[in-house]
């Protein structure tokens, strides 16, 4: 009881909710402009937090991420360009109920179910990541060596359209990881003298470069193309029509939190299974893909189940389930905190703060979602060229506020082109910031396991928890490599 | 079916006449990778006299992932040297940029970069953004004006709301 009130006390401030409210805003409007993500929001929010009480930053940086997860939806369902990958499924029933005149419709429901869906996965979050952090107190640094390759094998869920570019941009993420002062030895690496690297490559230039810059360099790199106008139109959803797709709502919300709860799965196959499930379940299975909201529902409640279950490895375990969790991971790091178990031991009162935050943002959700679909077209209608130019003053204003130093400003620009050569080579970059953030993981575990048995190898193999992640490392590597060679040969056939 | 695959090969050639894009930056890779190995790391990552272990060397991890990289890079290559390249709708998007428009976004990039603290946060904030509008060809005078109030204004919110520290500008102070 004395903990609670004092969990109140944490989180009933008037910063915070205001945080969760930015936050949700911001995300369903970037979400819903054609070419920005969530992702993008999310590191360009970043350097607005540092004056911030953590909580307050985590809640407006998970706020963007569950508005953005929601306003990619609603370009799927109106221009048929989906925000973001999970929308992609949206689309497939959401355009062709706006091409009968039903966006209106298409997009409420999309919104009602985003929200069950969230408040699902949320109460997911709160019972299952305590349990989770109490198990993973008894792993020790061999556990954790484990525990991080099982979580690089995510690299390969993100690696887009060409696995083997994915493991490249890995592999560059980790040695750009390195630079800095040794950690065991202090000895310079790959610092070539200079002050400003010995500190590691900052986290902030990098991330806002990979993910924000190589979208203002693609725009004045192309054609102008015309600009999309769009309306939201024809009548409401009523409750009879959600209440027809709940079952498959909740089913899609539990597909989501089981796929969010493991790393590297992602919100795009919580969508596309839930809306599988959904037609192979549903009376009008005919009407699927030709303008069904129970279509719509389906992978709305599949790709926002997987919002606040994704949470739950990053809370309890520390390790990142998606690109944006990586981001939210740094956040916290630069907070001066570091999720994982003793998170849970040593800052409890500000876990459940932050359980009470995220409760909280999916209502407001529903606030934010149904007043971005009656001004959608404002917030779409704003053309690039003007949007750009401010996003790039954002990006350049938020490196510099890191360490006060232009050098960041170059770094950032640097890892614009990097992040720009990465789009027109078909290189993803979220395999490069995944390794960027385990690399180091993966080297001080390795090296405490060593320096622990004193060089003897077999201390990996000690223990049945070890055990258990050396199994879910091969088996995500042999399901990765069977996934692989199943495109491979359906391009091939195509 | 030799004539078959002439006629293929023929084709390919007239439609593409270039390589795989992924054999180039497979290509590119290998070479970087190797320069990586074999000069940067042993040059620039310094190793203590003695260790316990080969796995802590400071060497170890980037020598492990050049290796990666080097390997993952060479499969690329090969991937690209054994399959036609394709032509993508996107590629047509890059095609006849007028020139001026990347001019002004690199002097974008360099204002901010070498002028940043000169100039200041609103100075080169509104400097580029002019630039970056012209850059579109943006006629209408009242968007200019939002040259001058975004940069104001986003300065303003960083500077007295977050407390983030902005430069003012050393030639204005």
């Amino acid at each position: 009881m004395e903990n609670f009130s004092e969990v109140l006390a944490l989180f009933l401030s008037v910063d915070n909710f205001l945080a969760i409210a930015a936050g949700v805003l911001v995300g369903v409007v970037v979400g819903a402009i054609p070419g920005l993500t969530a992702t993008m929001a999310v590191a360009l929010a970043l350097p607005f937090t540092f004056s911030m009480e953590p909580v307050t930053a985590i809640l407006l940086l998970v706020g963007i991420y569950k508005g953005g997860m929601y306003g990619g939806s609603i370009t799927a369902i109106l221009i048929r360009t989906p925000g973001s990958p999970a929308a992609a499924c949206t689309l497939l029933d959401g355009y062709p109920l706006a091409q009968q005149g039903k966006a209106k419709k298409a997009l409420k429901t999309a919104l009602y179910s985003s929200c069950v869906a969230d408040m699902i996965s949320n109460i997911a979050l709160i019972f299952f990541a305590a349990y989770l952090a109490k198990i993973a107190l008894n792993f020790g640094p061999p556990e954790y060596f484990w525990l991080i390759c099982f979580s690089l094998t995510i690299i390969v869920s993100v690696s887009g359209d060409s696995v083997i570019k994915g493991l490249i941009a890995a592999g560059l993420g980790i040695i750009v990881s390195t630079v800095g002062l040794d950690a065991v030895y202090g000895t310079q690496r790959l610092t070539f003298d200079s002050y400003n690297l010995m500190d590691r490559v900052s986290f902030i230039p990098l991330l806002i470069g990979l993910f924000a810059i190589p979208e203002v360099i693609e725009f004045y790199t192309s054609k102008v193309l015309p600009h999309i106008r769009t309306a939201v139109s024809g009548a409401s959803l009523t409750w009879k029509e959600f209440k027809g797709c709940l079952k498959s709502v909740v089913r899609g919300s539990i597909i989501g939190v089981i796929i969010g709860a493991i790393p590297g799965t992602g919100a795009t196959s919580a969508a596309f299974i839930s809306y599988s499930e959904a037609k192979r379940n549903s009376p009008r299975k005919a009407n699927f893909g030709k303008g069904e909201i129970e279509g719509v529902a389906a992978a709305e409640a599949g790709n926002n189940g997987v919002a606040g279950a994704t949470l739950i490895p990053l809370l309890s375990l520390g390790i990142p389930g998606d690109v944006i969790t990586a981001i939210i991971l740094g956040a916290f790091m630069i907070h001066g905190l570091t999720p994982g178990p003793v998170l849970f031991q040593e800052n409890l009162t500000l876990v459940y703060a932050l359980f009470c935050g995220i409760l909280v943002s999916s209502v407001v959700l529903l606030v934010v979602g149904n007043a971005a679909i009656r001004y959608f077209s404002l917030i779409a209608d704003i053309p690039k060229s003007i949007l750009l130019p401010i996003v790039l003053m954002f990006c350049v204003y938020g490196a510099y506020a890191v360490n006060n130093n232009t050098f960041d400003i170059g770094l950032m620009l640097i890892f614009g082109v990097l992040g720009f050569i990465f789009n027109r080579t078909g290189v993803a970059a979220a395999p490069f910031l995944i390794g960027f953030i385990l690399g180091p993981m993966f080297e001080d575990n390795l090296r405490r396991t060593l320096l622990i048995s004193k060089g003897d190898p077999s201390i990996f193999f000690r223990g049945p928890i070890a055990w258990v992640f050396i199994t879910l490392t091969v088996a995500s590597l042999l399901f990765a490599i069977r996934r692989y060679w199943l495109s491979r040969q359906e391009a091939s056939a195509a | 079916m030799e004539k078959s695959e002439i006629n293929l090969s023929e084709v390919t050639e007239r439609s593409y006449g270039r390589l795989n894009p992924n054999s180039v930056l497979g290509a590119i890779l290998v070479l970087v990778a190797g320069i990586f190995l074999f000069y940067i790391a042993p040059t620039y990552i310094n190793e203590p006299p003695s260790m316990q272990h080969p796995l802590l060397s400071p060497r170890f991890l980037p020598q492990l992932a050049g290796w990666l990289v080097l390997l993952l890079s060479l499969a690329l290559l090969i991937e690209g040297l054994v399959r036609p390249p394709r032509h993508t709708a996107a590629e047509k998007l890059h095609e006849g940029i007028p020139v001026l428009r990347w001019v002004l976004m690199i002097a974008s990039g360099a204002i901010y970069m070498l002028f940043f603290e000169e100039l200041g946060a609103i100075g080169s904030g509104i400097l580029v953004s002019v630039l970056l509008f012209l850059a579109s060809d943006l006629r209408k005078v009242s968007i200019y004006l939002l040259a001058i109030v975004f940069p104001v204004v986003v300065s303003l919110l960083f500077v007295h709301l977050l407390n983030v520290p902005l430069p003012v500008g050393t030639l204005w102070e």
